[in-house]
């Protein structure tokens, strides 16, 4: 038996009723913020740890065995309280935290990263500092400024408090114990000079000296070390953090820029340095191409498994003798939902990090504990990269990432201008205007 | 009741496809970070598209990827049909056509991870060179700013090609034989025969094949994303990497949706060209 089809009009009633009644369905989604309160939320703060059944949400990015040891120490110590744990490669994290804290069902406890700066201004992040005050953290803890984040967002360093640190990482310059040897180079040098000649000295030896990839960015890692050594400290941070009226264009940045350019131009750093990977140079080097390379603590575990006892570490030195040591560093920071119904809970395991059972954890993974002096002993590569996180910490040159805090979009924009910078594309005057530029562009 | 048949591809269609994408339209009318209020700008955001250097540079780009994607692989797929379809018995063609196909079935992705390796200053190409003493011509392909375009371009013309040499191939199987057997009698030779009959008769699929490469290469981001990033310098950005970059990271995503609401329209006008383009038989 066949139905006469609907006439038309009645047919597009049916779609359109349809269709709107989809909308309103969706209505609250269309309405992009309208989960953003206007009023951030205040709760009464206790150190009292919750004794009742609780479940944590928590979502990171962190690829080592440290949020998940972290999470296992603290239930060992807590069995009241069980975690879920959301992990999420670190490119897609940085792209999809900010929705999945935006969304009704918020994570209790997040890994912070740049970008999520944004959900302070939407009222989506707790201030923790009620709990900082309460637990004693800003002595427990080093680096807490690049978690300090004014009101709008846009600023690091002042304002309140959204987390702390379960490790932190620096940069370093790894060494090739064997190539050093037979090239008959002294290490550590005592200056950025002295450093650049053993470049030079490894170069016309036939090596690769500064090992380095930039397809992806790479080498903002030398970059922002020659940062952290020639800038006043005060000057980089105002930068690093945002603070209006900073700038990167003065005559210390230019040096920086142009020692790095003059790397590349004298054939220190690795050759076609644009068409290499980050992580492809890492590898090149724990197999035993080149001689150095500037990078960070979390390398040491894959330098350390390919070089062995030949691997070494020892911290970017000073523009003269004897100055204070500084390099660059970040952290895996946690921070806490403003709609977690459980802070206290979560506030309790942003203490626990600065334990000695968290250091134990957090060294075994390859980062530096908040409290350097209770890390583990350790031999070889990882001894060396303890005692460089110690000096560091001694000397308070721990200095954040230029790209980390400054814009959202100054990862993209560095790595963008450090490959024209390297395939002398552009000048060094040109490469700095260019990241004042993006800079300028979310400040002003 | 012709409603009810559909309502089952329609629903999710209209649910993941279509408001999906009036929200993004929506969406560009707004300065939006993505997390706090959004303030409604009106047209600001279209503006801003129509004269941003980069974004006219990432115009270029995928302009130019449309010779690898299209131009390069249908060229490619014309004339080994040509060949095939001029061999009289028919045995290995279903073997050919698998392997011709391959590269349709790998993800997009772990092709652009395999072509990085390729590519690798010490990769596949760069040792071919070498074995056949042309080191000198060696280059880390990827992050040369004269070849990284063209290098990824040449990744889409491999995982298109073979596409367009199987649309072909059955379109060729299509062809009465008595026609090529017609021409050759009138003393056509291969060219002649290639132009003359095979060309035009494979009109309706060359119509498809174009519009599948062009909307490929108008519309590519994984590939790139994952051999360049869109680097060195911007030299391979591409409106794809640009709308991600701003509305993931950037914190733009209005103007991120005014771009995808124009890429798609340009997209839209080119497929409806070309099937325009196809049907006329002058």
């Amino acid at each position: 038996m066949r139905h006469l089809p609907a006439p038309p009009s009645r047919r597009m009633f049916l779609a359109a009723a349809a269709g709107s009644s989809l909308l309103v369905a969706c209505g609250s989604s269309l309405t992009p913020g309208a989960k953003s309160s206007a009023a951030a939320g205040s709760s009464a703060v206790s150190t009292t740890v919750p004794t009742d059944k609780i479940t944590l949400v928590v979502a990171d990015a962190d690829d080592t065995t440290m949020t998940p040891g972290l999470l296992a120490a603290f239930r060992a110590k807590y069995p009241n309280i069980t975690f879920k744990r959301q992990y999420t490669g670190w490119d897609d994290y940085l792209k999809s935290i900010n929705t999945t804290m935006s969304a009704d069902s918020a994570p209790d406890i997040a890994q912070f990263v740049s970008g999520m700066n944004n959900l302070v201004k939407g009222h989506l992040l707790l201030d923790v500092g009620g709990y900082g005050k309460a637990y004693g953290w800003a002595d427990k803890f080093p680096g807490l400024d690049q978690i300090t984040l004014s009101g709008d967002g846009k600023t690091a360093g002042t304002g309140a408090l959204y987390g702390v640190p379960g490790g932190l990482s620096f940069e370093g310059v790894y060494y090739n114990k064997a190539k050093v040897k037979q090239l008959g180079l002294t290490v550590p040098p005592a200056t950025v000079a002295e450093l650049e000649d053993l470049f030079a000295r490894a170069k016309a030896a036939g090596e690769t000296a500064l090992v380095a990839g930039n397809l992806d960015g790479g080498l903002n890692h030398p970059f922002n070390v020659l940062l952290s050594v020639y800038m006043k400290p005060q000057d980089r941070e105002a930068w690093a953090f945002g603070r209006k009226g900073a700038t990167i264009t003065g005559p210390e940045a230019v040096t920086a820029a142009t020692t790095l350019k003059r790397w590349v131009d004298k054939g220190y750093v690795t050759p076609k340095v644009n068409g290499t990977s980050d992580n492809d140079a890492t590898a090149a080097f724990a197999k035993g191409q080149g001689v150095f390379r500037i990078s960070g603590n979390w390398a040491a575990a894959a330098v350390a498994k390919g070089l062995g006892d030949d691997a070494g570490l020892f911290s970017m030195p000073p523009t003269t003798e004897g100055g204070p040591l500084r390099t660059t560093g970040a952290g895996v920071y946690y921070c806490v939902s403003s709609r977690s119904k459980n802070a206290a809970a979560a506030a309790a395991f942003l203490d626990f990090c600065a334990t000695r059972q968290a250091a134990a954890v957090t060294a075994e993974a390859g980062f530096m504990a908040p409290d350097a002096t209770s890390m583990p002993q350790q031999s070889g590569l990882l001894g060396d990269v303890r005692t460089g996180w110690q000096w560091i910490v001694k000397d308070s040159g721990l200095q954040p990432f230029i790209q980390n805090a400054s814009t959202p979009t100054m990862p993209d924009t560095l790595t963008t201008q450090l490959q024209l910078l390297a395939g002398g594309k552009i000048t060094v005057e040109k490469f700095l205007a260019a990241l004042q530029a993006d800079f300028d562009q979310f400040h002003s | 009741m012709a409603l009810l048949y559909v309502l089952p591809a329609l629903l999710p269609y209209t649910l993941f496809a279509v408001l999906p994408a009036l929200h993004t339209a929506y969406l560009s009318l707004f300065d939006w970070d993505g997390v706090t209020l959004p303030s409604f700008t009106g047209l600001d955001n279209y503006r801003r598209v129509a004269t941003d250097p980069q974004l006219r540079a990432a115009a270029w780009h995928a302009g130019a990827l449309i010779v690898f994607f299209s131009v390069l692989p249908i060229a490619l797929g014309l004339v080994s049909a040509a060949l095939v379809a001029r061999r009289s018995g028919r045995r290995g063609t279903s073997l050919i056509r698998t392997l011709l196909f391959l590269p349709q079935v790998v993800p997009l992705v772990a092709v652009a991870v395999i072509w990085r390796w390729v590519y690798a200053e010490d990769g596949t190409l760069n040792q071919a060179l070498r074995a056949i003493g042309l080191g000198r011509l060696t280059d880390a392909w990827l992050g040369s700013f004269t070849w990284a375009l063209p290098a990824v371009g040449l990744i889409g013309t491999w995982v298109v090609a073979g596409l367009c040499m199987v649309l072909f191939l059955s379109g060729t199987q299509r062809i009465d034989q008595e026609i090529y057997e017609a021409a050759r009698m009138d003393g056509a030779g291969p060219l002649r025969e290639f132009w003359s009959v095979t060309v035009p008769l494979l009109r309706p699929e060359m119509a498809v094949a174009l519009s599948i490469t062009v909307i490929a290469a108008l519309s590519s981001f994984d590939l790139i994303y994952i051999t360049t990033g869109g680097g060195p310098g911007n030299t391979t950005v591409v409106p794809g990497i640009l709308i991600y970059r701003l509305a993931f990271g950037g914190g733009a995503v209005g103007l991120a949706g005014a771009l995808a609401v124009v890429l798609t329209a340009v997209i839209s006008v080119a497929v409806v060209v070309i099937n325009r383009l196809a049907k006329d038989p002058s």
